[in-house]
C-alpha cells in the first residue's frame, strides 16, 4: 500500500545508473573548488620560500586545470540534474494525466481545463524546479559548506571554530530576516496584481468607457492604483535592500574576523602567509551556498504544497463501479435503448456545468423511454429540463440513482466500459478541436484508418472541398481555439469522427447557434446519413430536425411531460408538441 | 534617432531629469567602493606576509576598515535603491498611462488597435513597459561598472601592466560571449516556451475534450501524444537551461582563469619580490568585479532588439497619428495626491433633433459586418434594431458610435457632419449600454458614475429607470457595495441593468442600449422599457432611444424597427407594417413566439405540479 505522496516521490526518482552519475558529478563539482585554495597556499608559500619559477608555473597550471574542471563539473551536474528532473516530472505528468482521464465525468464536470492544466502541469513545475534546485543548491551547497568547514577546522582549529560559529549565526539570522521580507513582498505583489487587474478590466470595457465619456476618469483611477503600488513597492524595496545590505555587511564582518585571526596567528608565528590566503579564500566561498540555501527555504513550502496537491489528485477515485463480470455489447448492428423508471440527482460530488439545479435536487424523475434498434428519439425542452442528463446516462457518464439504462438488452452497469465507448457515440454541440493535425483531430491520435478512408469520410460529411482547400491536406494543423474552422465545419468534423467509430447508438446534441444555409443543409444531410441503420437520441434545438425522428419526448423540469410517436403527437391538436409546431409555424 | 533611443532618453526625464541623475549618483559609491576593498586587502596582506613591517594593531584596524567600507556601501545601497524606486515606478506608470489614455480617449476607434484578448494587451503594458524601463535603468550599473573598471585597470597597471593586460583579455571574451550567447539563449528560451505552451495546450485540449476522448476510448492515444510533447519540451528545456548555465560557467571560468594567469605570470615577479602577496590579493579581488562591465554591456546589447519590439508593440496600441514622443511624454506622476479630476464636458448646446447615418458600411476582418445601412433617428423616437444572431445588429451600433471603424458612410447630427463619432457621440449627446456588461472592481457608485458629476437624486432616478433600485436597496452596503472583479458579485441581470443605469445617469439626448435579453427575463425587460419610455415622455429621462432587441416588449413599443439580415437592411417600419411585408421579420417574430410558447408551457407545467 503506497500513500499518494510516496507515489509522487517514487516517480521522480531517476534510474540507478543515472543517480550514480549525478552523485559523481555533484561530488566532483563540490570537491574540485575545495582544492583550489590549497594550491594558492602552496603557490604563495613556495614563492615566498624561494622555489624555482618552473615549479611555481606548474603549480599555477594546476590551478588553471582545477578551475576549468570545477566549472565543467558544475555544468555537467546542472545538465544531468535538469535532464533527470524533466524525466521524472514528465513521468509524473503522464501518470497524473492518465489518472485524471480515467476519472468519471462527475469529476471533470467540476473542473475547467485551465484548472486541470494547473493540476497536471503547474503543480509539477513547482516540484520540478525544487528538485533541480535541491540537487544544485541544497545538496551541493551543504556539501561545499561542510567541506569548507572541515578543511578550515583541520587547517586551523581556532579559525575553523570561529567560522563554524559564524556560519551558524549568520545562517540563522538570514533565515529569520528572510521571513521578515515575506509580508511586504506579498503586499507589493498584491498591489501590482490590483494595477494589472484594473487595467485588464478597463481594456475589456474600452467601448463602454469611450462611449460613456469616462476615459480621462479611468486614467485617473489608474494613477490612483499605481500610486498604491508605488507605496507598497517602496516598503518592499526598503526591506529587500536592507536585507541585501545586511548580508553584505555580515559577510564583510566574517571576512574581517577571519583575517584578523590570521594576522594574530601570523604574529605568533603559528600560520604561514599561504595559509592566511587560503583561509581568506575559503571564507569567500561560504557566501554563495549559504545564500542559496536560505533562498531554497522559501521554495520548499511551495514545492511541498505542489506535492500535496499532486497527491490529492492521485487520491481521487472513480465513482462508477466497474462491473464484476463485464459483458460486451453486440459488436455490430443498431442497439436498442430502454430507460426504465430512471431517477437521477447530481450530488455534491457531481455538481455539473448546468446551473439551474442546485446539488442534491432531483433533475430526472421516473423517466421511461424505449427505442427499438434503428429507431430515433427526439428530446425537446427548455435549457435545464433534463435532456442533457438523459444523454449523459445513455453514455454511462453517470449511473442513475433509481431505475436502469439498458442498451442492446444489457444494463449498462454490467457492460464492459470499453465496449460502451466503442459502440455508443456522442456528437456534442461544442466540438473540441485539438491543437494538432486534421488527421489527429479525426482519429483522436489513434491509428484508425488510412488517409484514403479519412478523405472519403470527410467527403461523405460534405467537407471534401474544405479538405481540398487546406494547405497541407490532412497534415494541416488546426488551432486549439478552432482557428480557421467555422462552427458548422467543426460540427461536420464531429460527424466524421462518429462515422469512423461506426457506433450502434448515437447521441446527438444539435448545435443551437444559427449556421449559414449551405452549412445547415450539409449538417442535415450528415445527420440523416449518420442515423441511417443506427439507433439515435437527438437533443433538438431546431424544430425542423424533429421531422426525421420516430418518437418525441417533451421534457420539463426533469419529467417527460409528453411522449409518443411523432405522427401521433403532431396529429393531436391538444398536445404541447402540436402547439409548439403551430407557434413556430412549422407544418405538421 | 532610433525609436528605442528616443524613448529611453525621454524616460530619463519623465520624472524630472535631476531625479534620474541623483539616483545614478547615489549608486556610484556602491559600484566604486569595491576598489577601496581591494586596496585595503592589499595593505592587509602585505602586512600579514611581512612585506611591510607593522604591528598587529594596524592589521586589525585594516580589518575594521574593511567592515566599515561595507557598512557605508550597505547604507548607500539602501538609499540608492529606495530612491530609485520612485523613478522606476514613475517611468513605468507614465508610459502605461500614456498608452491607456490613447486607447481610452484618443479620437478614432480603438477596436483595431487592441489585440484580440485584453489579457494580451495587459501583457504588453506590463512586460514591454518593464523591458523599456529596465533598459533605461541598466545605464546606471553600466556607468558604475565602467568607472570601476577604468579605475581598477589604472591601479592594476601601476602595479604590473603586463598582468593587467592579460587579465583584460578574458574579460573582453566574456563580453563577446555574453552578446553572442544571449542571442542563442533567447532563441532557445523562446523555443522552450513554445514547446511548453504546446504541452499545456495539449493538456487543456485533452480535458476540454475529455468527453470526446472518453467516449472514443482514445485515452491511451492522447497520453501517448502527451508523452511526445513532453519529450520535445524536455529536450528544449534542458538545452535552454544548459545555455544559461554555460554563460554563468564562462563568467566563473574567466575569473578563475584570470586568477590562474595572474599566478602564472606573477611567479617570477613574486620570487623577485616585485609582486607581493598583497598585490595578488588585490588582483584576485578585482578579477571578479571586472566581469561586471562586459556582462552588463552584453546584456544591455542583447536587450536592445527586445526593446525595439516593445516600442513597436506599444506604438501599435496608440492612435495612428500619435508617435513615440506621445508614448514617452511626461504627462505627470501622481504618487502623492490625486491627479486633477477629469474635466466635466461642457453643455454641448446643440440638442438632438435628428441623427442620421447614410450608407454606413463596417466590415470585420473575418467577414461579416454591415453594408450600406441608412438610419434616421428623430428626437423623441424609439428605434429598435432587430435581426438573427450574426446579422450585424451590434456592429451597426458600434459603427454608429465610432467604436469600430466605418469603411464607408457619413454620420450627421442635426444635419452637420460628424468627423469622429467616437469622441462626438458621448455624454451628454449619447450614452451606451453594451450587450456584455463591463463592470470594474470598484463600488457600485463608482461603476455608475465613472467620474460623471451626478448627485444621489440623479443616481436614484437612473437606478429606478433601470429597474435596479430594489436590488440596491437589498444590498447591505447599497451603492457602496464593491461589485468584485468584472462585477462577479452581481447576478448577470443586475450587472446588465447596472450598465443601463450607468448610461442613464449621464442623462444623454440619445440612449443606445444593446441587447439586454441574455440576462433579463421578458417581464423585467418589459418593466425597464415602460419605465424608460414613461420617463422620456415626462422629460425626466433620455428623450430618444436606439435599442437592439428581438423581444416583443421592445418591438411592440417601437416607432421604427430596422430589420437586419446578414448585414443588410431587410426591412424598416412599424411592427405592423413589417409583419405584413417583411418575411425575415415574420420569421424572427415566430421564433420569438416559440420562445414565449416554451415559457408558457413551462408555466402551465408548474401550475399543474
Amino acid at each position: 500500500m503506497t500513500t499518494p505522496t510516496s507515489d509522487v516521490l517514487r516517480r521522480l526518482l531517476p534510474g540507478r545508473r543515472s543517480a550514480l552519475a549525478l552523485a559523481a558529478a555533484t561530488t566532483a563539482m563540490t570537491v574540485l573548488p575545495l582544492a583550489s585554495p590549497q594550491i594558492t597556499r602552496r603557490f604563495v608559500d613556495d614563492a615566498i620560500g624561494g622555489a624555482g619559477t618552473r615549479h611555481l608555473v606548474s603549480v599555477a597550471c594546476g590551478y588553471l586545470a582545477l578551475a576549468v574542471a570545477g566549472q565543467g563539473a558544475r555544468l555537467l551536474t546542472a545538465w544531468l540534474a535538469g535532464l533527470l528532473a524533466w524525466d521524472g516530472t514528465n513521468r509524473l505528468r503522464e501518470r497524473l494525466a492518465g489518472h485524471a482521464l480515467g476519472l468519471d465525468m462527475a469529476f471533470h464536470g467540476r473542473r475547467t481545463p485551465g484548472e486541470m492544466i494547473e493540476r497536471v502541469d503547474g503543480d509539477v513545475v513547482a516540484v520540478a524546479d525544487f528538485v533541480v534546485a535541491f540537487v544544485l543548491d541544497v545538496v551541493a551547497g551543504v556539501l561545499l559548506l561542510a567541506g569548507v568547514l572541515v578543511v578550515v577546522l583541520v587547517t586551523d582549529l581556532r579559525v575553523g571554530g570561529v567560522l563554524l560559529a559564524y556560519c551558524v549565526l549568520t545562517g540563522y539570522g538570514m533565515a529569520r530576516a528572510q521571513r521578515l521580507a515575506v509580508p511586504s513582498s506579498a503586499r507589493a505583489r498584491q498591489a501590482s496584481a490590483a494595477v494589472f487587474g484594473a487595467v485588464e478590466e478597463r481594456l475589456a470595457g474600452v467601448e463602454d468607457i469611450r462611449a460613456n465619456g469616462a476615459g480621462e476618469h479611468a486614467v485617473n483611477r489608474f494613477h490612483h492604483v499605481s500610486g498604491e503600488m508605488y507605496r507598497a513597492e517602496l516598503r518592499a524595496d526598503r526591506v529587500r535592500s536592507g536585507l541585501l545590505a545586511g548580508t553584505t555587511v555580515a559577510f564583510a564582518a566574517g571576512t574581517a574576523l577571519v583575517l584578523g585571526l590570521a594576522a594574530w596567528s601570523r604574529q605568533s608565528g603559528t600560520l604561514t602567509v599561504g595559509t592566511a590566503v587560503l583561509l581568506f579564500q575559503y571564507t569567500q566561498m561560504v557566501r554563495a551556498p549559504l545564500e542559496r540555501l536560505i533562498d531554497q527555504l522559501k521554495q520548499y513550502q511551495t514545492a511541498l504544497a505542489g506535492v500535496a496537491r499532486v497527491g490529492d489528485l492521485l487520491a481521487e477515485r472513480r465513482t462508477l463501479p466497474e462491473p464484476a463480470r463485464p459483458r460486451p455489447l453486440p459488436a455490430t448492428g443498431p442497439l436498442g435503448l430502454r430507460l426504465d423508471r430512471v431517477t437521477f440527482a447530481y450530488d455534491d460530488e457531481t455538481a455539473r456545468d448546468g446551473k439551474t439545479a442546485p446539488d442534491g435536487t432531483t433533475v430526472l424523475s421516473d423517466v421511461t423511454v424505449a427505442l427499438a434498434p434503428g429507431e430515433t428519439l427526439g428530446l425537446v425542452g427548455r435549457t435545464g429540463s433534463g435532456k442533457t442528463t438523459i444523454a449523459r446516462l445513455v453514455l454511462r457518464l453517470y449511473d442513475p440513482v433509481e431505475g436502469g439504462v439498458q442498451v442492446g438488452g444489457l444494463d449498462l452497469r454490467e457492460v464492459d466500459p470499453a465496449s460502451v465507448r466503442r459502440r455508443i457515440c456522442a456528437v456534442t454541440q461544442d466540438v473540441q478541436l485539438f491543437a494538432a493535425s486534421v488527421r489527429d483531430n479525426l482519429t483522436l491520435f489513434r491509428p484508425l484508418a488510412d488517409d484514403q478512408r479519412l478523405a472519403a469520410v470527410l467527403t461523405d460529411v460534405g467537407l471534401g472541398d474544405w479538405l481540398a482547400a487546406l494547405p497541407d491536406g490532412l497534415d494541416t494543423q488546426l488551432g486549439g481555439r478552432a482557428a480557421g474552422v467555422s462552427a458548422g465545419e467543426a460540427q461536420l468534423l464531429a460527424f466524421a469522427r462518429a462515422f469512423l467509430a461506426d457506433p450502434g447508438l448515437v447521441v446527438l446534441d444539435e448545435a443551437s447557434s444559427r449556421l449559414d444555409p449551405a452549412t445547415e443543409r450539409r449538417v442535415e444531410r450528415s445527420v440523416g446519413r449518420l442515423l441511417a441503420g443506427r439507433t439515435g437520441v437527438i437533443i433538438a434545438h431546431r424544430l425542423s430536425s424533429l421531422s426525421r425522428v420516430d418518437k418525441v419526448a417533451v421534457m420539463d423540469g426533469g419529467v417527460i411531460v409528453e411522449y409518443g410517436r411523432r405522427e401521433d403527437l403532431a396529429a393531436d391538436p391538444g398536445s404541447r408538441f402540436a402547439r409548439l409546431l403551430e407557434a413556430a409555424g412549422v407544418p405538421r | 534617432m532610433r525609436p528605442v533611443t528616443l524613448v529611453t532618453t525621454r524616460l530619463t526625464r519623465i520624472a524630472g531629469l535631476p531625479r534620474y541623475v541623483i539616483g545614478a549618483l547615489l549608486w556610484a559609491p556602491v559600484s566604486v567602493l569595491p576598489l577601496v576593498d581591494g586596496l585595503v586587502l592589499r595593505e592587509l596582506f602585505d602586512r600579514i606576509s611581512g612585506h611591510r613591517a607593522a604591528g598587529l594593531e594596524e592589521s586589525l584596524w585594516l580589518c575594521a576598515a574593511l567592515v566599515g567600507m561595507d557598512v557605508i556601501r550597505g547604507v548607500m545601497l539602501v538609499v540608492a535603491w529606495t530612491y530609485g524606486t520612485y523613478w522606476w515606478d514613475a517611468a513605468a506608470t507614465v508610459l502605461r498611462a500614456n498608452v491607456l489614455r490613447s486607447v481610452l480617449t484618443a479620437p478614432g476607434p480603438a477596436a483595431r488597435r487592441l489585440p484580440r484578448s485584453s489579457g494580451e494587451a495587459v501583457a504588453r503594458l506590463r512586460d514591454d513597459v518593464h523591458d523599456l524601463v529596465q533598459l533605461t535603468d541598466d545605464a546606471v550599473p553600466l556607468a558604475g561598472a565602467a568607472v570601476f573598471s577604468t579605475a581598477a585597470l589604472v591601479i592594476m597597471a601601476s602595479i604590473d601592466p603586463l598582468i593587467t593586460l592579460v587579465l583584460v583579455i578574458p574579460t573582453v571574451a566574456v563580453g563577446a560571449l555574453t552578446t553572442l550567447l544571449s542571442g542563442v539563449i533567447r532563441r532557445l528560451h523562446r523555443r522552450a516556451r513554445m514547446l511548453g505552451a504546446a504541452v499545456t495546450a495539449h493538456i487543456g485540449d485533452m480535458f476540454a475534450g475529455v468527453l470526446a476522448i472518453k467516449t472514443a476510448g482514445a485515452e491511451d492515444a492522447a497520453l501517448e501524444r502527451l508523452r511526445e510533447h513532453n519529450r520535445r519540451r524536455r529536450d528544449a528545456a534542458v538545452k535552454d537551461r544548459l545555455a544559461t548555465d554555460m554563460l554563468d560557467t564562462v563568467t566563473g571560468t574567466t575569473i578563475e582563469v584570470g586568477i590562474g594567469l595572474v599566478l602564472l605570470l606573477a611567479a617570477p615577479a613574486m620570487r623577485g619580490g616585485d609582486f607581493t602577496v598583497g598585490d595578488l590579493a588585490l588582483f584576485t579581488s578585482y578579477a571578479g568585479w571586472l566581469t561586471a562591465l562586459p556582462r552588463t554591456a552584453g546584456s544591455m546589447l542583447s536587450r536592445l532588439p527586445q526593446a525595439a519590439v516593445a516600442v513597436e508593440r506599444l506604438g501599435r496600441l496608440m492612435a495612428p497619428y500619435e508617435d513615440d514622443r506621445d508614448l514617452s511624454r511626461g504627462t505627470g506622476v501622481w504618487f502623492k495626491g490625486e491627479p486633477p479630476a477629469a474635466a466635466t464636458p461642457p453643455d454641448h448646446g446643440d440638442a438632438l433633433e435628428v441623427v442620421e447615418a447614410r450608407g454606413l458600411t463596417a466590415r470585420h476582418d473575418g467577414g461579416g459586418g454591415v453594408h450600406a445601412v441608412d438610419l434616421r433617428i428623430t428626437r423623441g423616437s424609439f428605434t429598435v434594431i432587430t435581426g438573427a444572431v450574426g446579422s450585424g445588429k451590434t456592429t451597426l451600433v458600434r459603427a454608429l458610435l465610432g467604436l469600430m471603424p466605418a469603411d464607408a458612410g457619413t454620420i450627421t447630427w442635426n444635419g452637420l457632419p460628424v468627423e469622429d463619432p467616437g469622441t462626438f457621440l458621448v455624454p451628454g449627446r449619447a450614452a451606451y449600454a453594451s450587450q456584455v456588461p463591463r463592470l470594474f472592481s470598484e463600488t457600485l457608485r463608482e461603476n455608475l458614475l465613472l467620474g460623471w458629476p451626478a448627485g444621489d437624486d440623479r443616481i436614484g432616478l437612473a437606478l429606478e429607470l433601470a429597474a435596479l433600485e430594489d436590488d440596491v436597496a437589498r444590498m447591505p452596503d447599497g451603492l457602496e457595495t464593491v461589485v468584485g472583479p468584472h462585477g462577479v458579485r452581481l447576478s448577470g441581470g443586475q450587472a446588465q441593468r447596472a450598465t443601463a443605469a450607468r448610461a442613464l445617469v449621464r442623462a444623454p439626448d440619445l440612449l443606445v442600449v444593446d441587447d439586454l435579453s441574455s440576462a433579463l427575463d421578458v417581464a423585467t425587460e418589459r418593466l425597464l422599457w415602460s419605465r424608460i419610455a414613461g420617463a422620456s415622455r415626462d422629460g425626466r429621462g433620455p428623450g430618444t432611444l436606439l435599442v437592439v432587441s428581438h423581444r416583443r416588449p421592445a418591438l411592440e413599443r417601437a416607432d421604427q424597427i430596422i430589420v437586419l439580415d446578414r448585414g443588410r437592411v431587410a426591412g424598416r417600419g412599424t411592427l405592423g407594417e413589417l409583419l405584413e411585408g417583411c418575411p425575415e421579420m415574420r420569421r424572427l417574430w415566430s421564433e420569438e413566439a416559440t420562445a414565449e410558447a416554451w415559457e408558457q408551457a413551462r408555466g402551465q407545467a408548474h401550475q399543474g405540479a
